[in-house]
């Protein structure tokens, strides 16, 4: 019963203040001998991320019986989606469409709740709107909800855990008699997850040919530094602006993200079924997902910057897994206003229809004003494509389980033996 | 010398006002009449003093250097290596015992014997004029400054600065100490200091106060190049000889390679300015060392220059900085014969074994610079007095500098160019209503624009005070 205690003394990260409390207090009610537990936190630490790991990879939890969170986030892809479908389907039979692509879950440890900087800026939050404020909450919806794992409500989830072939050492962290209190063991197993993706090395290696290069091991090529310094190049790229690339204030590795959000203008993605109808409309921070900024309409259609390491091996990209090639997604940012009619459909009178799955009363808010998006028709892209090539190089420089021997890298290589 | 003796006599005349020293009230008003008057005639000579020193130079020794013991005054005593006219036209602000204050030219304000202080501040408006969107007026700092003389040979000096008027986390104002030593006289002709003190380099760094240089902003030079205010933390020796040179060496802090950023506009505006640590939990693995001079032998002339240098890594773990090492030198040399103030300075930095460094900031717009340099000429001519106060000093200044002069190279031709040499113009007058109170304005004429630098023509406006 160490975990409480580790909780309680204020020692876990990753848990947001508010939840921290919350959560103590019902570790608490349930097993109420537990703080007195004491010891060490390490051990503590490493059975709840043992038990999350379980968890995570536990298909028997949905009411399909065959879908676990490492089912849409598969560790040998980045825990990214496996597949190239723009969503991923749920439900009891696997047939309940989602609304948007999987993220990876690699290097979201830095992330933080939701909030506006001094300057306005959205910044941090889980999920692509930024809706959950620590792992521990976002776990809720894959197990719920009808399109995911689809359990309905906390019971569903907790008379599974307590069949499970871990039930034992759940009980062993949480008390004999956790699973007779839902909300506690739906809470206590989600606790146990976001241990496993804070602590685990595997969803944060930094073992990429780029992590080398930064350390000094070895040199990158002419073309991936060209890429590189076309990467960053403010007049070019410009693409750290937003997927941070140089070390952090503290020597931590760059993450490729800021957790800030922007409205890139994607077009809309006909292949999700959602999309059929044509009033609806994914707008990420006002919603339809996310209510609590409903009222911004100046903020609709902004998605979460996502972390660029392992690119190359996501099979969809963007929020609407719109692309499913990444040298169009490249092509898409410098080509977007100087080529519209090559990324958007034309209307009935032959118009492009620009930015077309923004409600047309809000495409104003998609950013025209900053690189490399800043562009006008005639104008020069801000990346050629010879520059394209380098700047695709670069970005395969990012892929986690690089192998010096080989030249090749897998972000399979960083999970644990088994 | 006279000043000397006069110090003297204040000090004794404070002493003997202590309260417990009398019984008999008769006797005690009839005192307090003596020294009344004779405060009174310390007043006319301290005046005359200053009248004689609004002269063309006269033939004196220089000031400074003097030991605390040799002043033995409640106030600061003169740091070793400040030029002689800290105020460029006016009369030396000085304090209750006629020295001036280091670092302040002001004339400070006694708080019982040991005890003084001392401010100064400064107002700006600055108008870009094609950008008059851009024009802002703030209140740029506000100082307090204090001296403390714990006895004859010891004291401790510090400066609280406030700027941008309104300093909290959600505001862009900043509370700083710029300078805190304790200061121990081991010598009638040196001692030396302890503590975050201003490096000895250039004309401006050590006397920052709006009345002690020409123009509205302080010159870029010494902005740019060297990072004014800039001050490290450490143990400096300081001293003078009967041959007219003070000096100052000390050892101490340096900047911080580590926190360089090469996304941001600061870097290129002041390499320095943008690693100076001001002893706020400075990494202090590798000490930096400096020497600087001023000679003032001949009356009205000043000829100083100081190196500084050190290694600024700072034992940082993840970033290839630990072989790098500054280099800033400098050399000036101020002239005021009759009416003129004519003064030149040069500096130039450089920063080793950047190329790996750099390799990791491909492509961002702020590289680190392998070397930067600047260098002004500057005439100031004292053109009208009124009374014994009032003055008015057109002056006119070209300044040339450059931030990233140049960059070690990098493989592949995938280096950054380095940035065009700015050249300013200024012109502009110093009118001082007192010595201690002055209305600027001016105007700066610049080579090349750059709104990310504030590199552009603009008029400007200010106010300054000390005391
Ligand atoms: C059916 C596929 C699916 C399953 C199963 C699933 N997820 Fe997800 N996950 C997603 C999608 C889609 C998103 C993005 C949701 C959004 O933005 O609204 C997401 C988002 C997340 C995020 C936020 C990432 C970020 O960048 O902020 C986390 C963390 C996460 N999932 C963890 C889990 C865990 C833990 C489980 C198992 C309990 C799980 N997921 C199960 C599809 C899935
Ligand atoms: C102003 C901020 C900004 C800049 C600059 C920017 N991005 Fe992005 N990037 C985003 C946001 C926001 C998203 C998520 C958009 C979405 O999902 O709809 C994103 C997503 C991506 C993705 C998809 C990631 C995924 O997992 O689906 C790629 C690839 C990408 N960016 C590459 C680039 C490149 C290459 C550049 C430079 C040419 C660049 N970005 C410049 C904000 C930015």
């Amino acid at each position: 019963m160490i975990a409480g205690w580790s909780l309680c003394a204020g020692k876990s990260r990753n848990v947001s203040h508010g939840l921290r409390a919350a959560l103590c207090a019902l570790l608490l009610a349930a097993a109420p001998g537990f703080v007195s537990g004491g010891g060490n936190t390490v051990p503590a630490q490493a059975a709840l991320s043992a038990l999350g790991q379980k968890i995570f990879a536990d298909e028997s939890l949905s009411a399909s019986g065959k879908m676990a969170c490492a089912t849409c986030h598969d560790p040998k892809f980045a825990h990214a989606q496996n597949n190239a479908l723009a969503v991923q389907s749920g439900g009891a039979n696997l047939d309940v469409p989602g609304f948007r692509s999987v993220p990876s879950l690699r290097y979201l440890n830095l992330n933080i709740p939701f909030f506006f900087a001094n300057d306005g800026t959205p910044t941090g939050g889980f999920n692509r709107d930024g809706r959950a404020n620590d792992l521990v909450a976002q776990a809720e919806r894959p197990f719920l909800a009808a399109h995911e794992m689809a359990n309905g409500d906390a019971a569903a989830v907790v008379d599974k855990l307590s069949r499970a072939s871990y039930a034992d050492e759940f009980r062993g962290l949480f008390g004999a008699d956790v699973f007779t209190k839902a909300d506690t063991a739906f809470l206590a197993a989600r606790y146990a997850l976001s241990v496993y993706e804070t602590t685990e090395p595997q969803f944060r290696p930094f073992s990429s040919k780029f992590d080398l290069f930064l350390k000094g091991k070895l040199r990158l090529s002419e073309q991936e530094l060209r890429g590189y310094a076309l990467f960053n190049n403010p007049n070019k790229g410009r693409c750290a602006a937003c997927h941070l690339s140089t070390r952090q204030a503290n020597g931590d590795p760059p993450v490729f993200t800021d957790y800030t959000y922007d409205n890139l203008g994607v077009p809309r993605n006909a292949e999700i079924p959602a999309n059929d109808d044509p009033a609806y409309f994914d707008m990420g921070l006002c919603g339809p997902e996310r209510t609590d900024l409903a009222n911004r309409s100046d903020l609709c259609g902004q998605f979460k910057v996502p972390t660029l390491r392992n690119i190359v091996t996501r099979k969809v990209i963007f929020h609407n897994g719109y692309f499913k090639s990444l040298r169009e997604a490249v092509q898409f940012y410098v080509q977007r206003d100087t080529n519209a009619d090559k990324w958007y459909p034309a209307d009935g009178d032959g118009a492009v229809h620009k930015f077309n799955d923004v409600p047309p009363l809000l495409t104003r808010n998609v950013n025209t004003t900053e690189g490399p998006y800043d562009r006008h028709p005639g104008d020069a892209p801000a990346l050629s494509e010879p520059e394209i090539d380098d700047v695709m190089v670069f970005l395969a420089t990012l892929t986690d389980g690089y192998d010096p021997a080989t030249g090749t890298a897998d972000p399979a290589r960083d999970l644990p033996k088994q | 010398m006279q000043r000397k003796q006069l110090a003297l006599a204040i000090l004794m005349s404070c002493a003997g006002l202590a309260p417990n020293a009398y019984a008999d009230d008769a006797k005690l008003k009839a005192e307090v009449e003596a020294l009344r008057a004779e405060v009174a005639e310390l007043r006319g000579l301290v005046h005359e003093m200053q009248a004689q020193r609004t002269q063309p130079p006269t033939p004196a020794a220089p000031v400074s250097g003097q030991s605390i013991a040799a002043t033995a005054a409640p106030a600061a005593p003169v740091a070793a290596n400040a030029p002689t006219a800290p105020a460029p036209t006016q009369p030396v602000a000085t304090t209750t015992a006629g020295e001036p204050i280091p670092g302040t030219g002001g004339s400070g304000v006694a708080l019982g014997a040991n005890t003084s202080f001392w401010g100064y501040g400064q107002l700006d408006y600055n108008r870009p004029t094609a950008r008059a969107g851009d024009t802002v007026a703030d209140l740029t700092r506000a100082v307090i400054g204090f001296n403390h003389v714990f006895d004859e040979n010891t004291r401790v000096y510090g400066e609280i600065e406030w700027e941008h008027a309104v300093a909290s986390s959600s505001d862009k104002g900043e509370t700083e100490i710029e300078q805190l030593y304790v200061e121990h006289a081991l010598a009638p002709n040196y001692g030396v200091r302890v503590g975050l003190m201003l490096v000895p380099l250039g004309l401006l760094n050590e006397h920052h106060e709006p009345s002690n240089y020409y123009g509205v902003e302080r010159n870029f030079v010494e902005q740019a190049i060297i990072p004014s205010t800039w001050r490290e933390g450490g143990v400096a020796m300081y001293g003078s000889t009967e041959w007219g040179l003070n000096w100052n060496v000390g050892v101490g802090t340096g900047p911080n390679l580590g926190a360089w950023d090469p996304t941001a506009d600061e870097g290129r505006i002041s390499p320095l300015g943008s690693i100076h640590q001001e002893l706020q939990l400075a990494k202090a693995r590798d000490p930096s060392i400096y020497a600087a001079g001023n000679w003032q032998g001949i009356p009205g002339l000043l000829v100083g220059g100081g190196i500084f240098t050190g290694k600024i890594g700072q034992g940082n773990a993840t970033l290839p900085v630990n072989d790098s090492r500054l280099v800033l030198s400098e050399a000036h040399v101020r002239w005021q014969p009759g009416p003129f103030d004519l003064s030149a300075l040069y500096t130039r930095g450089t920063i080793s074994n950047t190329q790996d460094l750099n390799l990791q900031f491909l492509g961002q717009p702020t590289p680190v610079p392998k070397s930067f340099w600047g260098g002004y000429v500057q005439g100031a001519w004292h053109a009208l007095a009124w009374g014994n106060d009032s003055s008015l000093s057109p002056f006119l200044r070209y300044e040339m500098f450059n931030t990233a002069a140049s960059y070690a190279t990098q493989p592949f031709g995938l280096g950054t160019a380095p940035l065009p040499t700015q050249r300013v113009w200024t012109v502009g007058a110093n009118y001082y209503l007192n010595p201690n109170v002055v209305f600027k304005i001016d105007y700066q004429k610049f080579h090349y624009e750059d709104v990310a630098l504030s590199y552009g023509n603009r008029f400007d406006l200010g106010l300054g005070y000390q005391f």
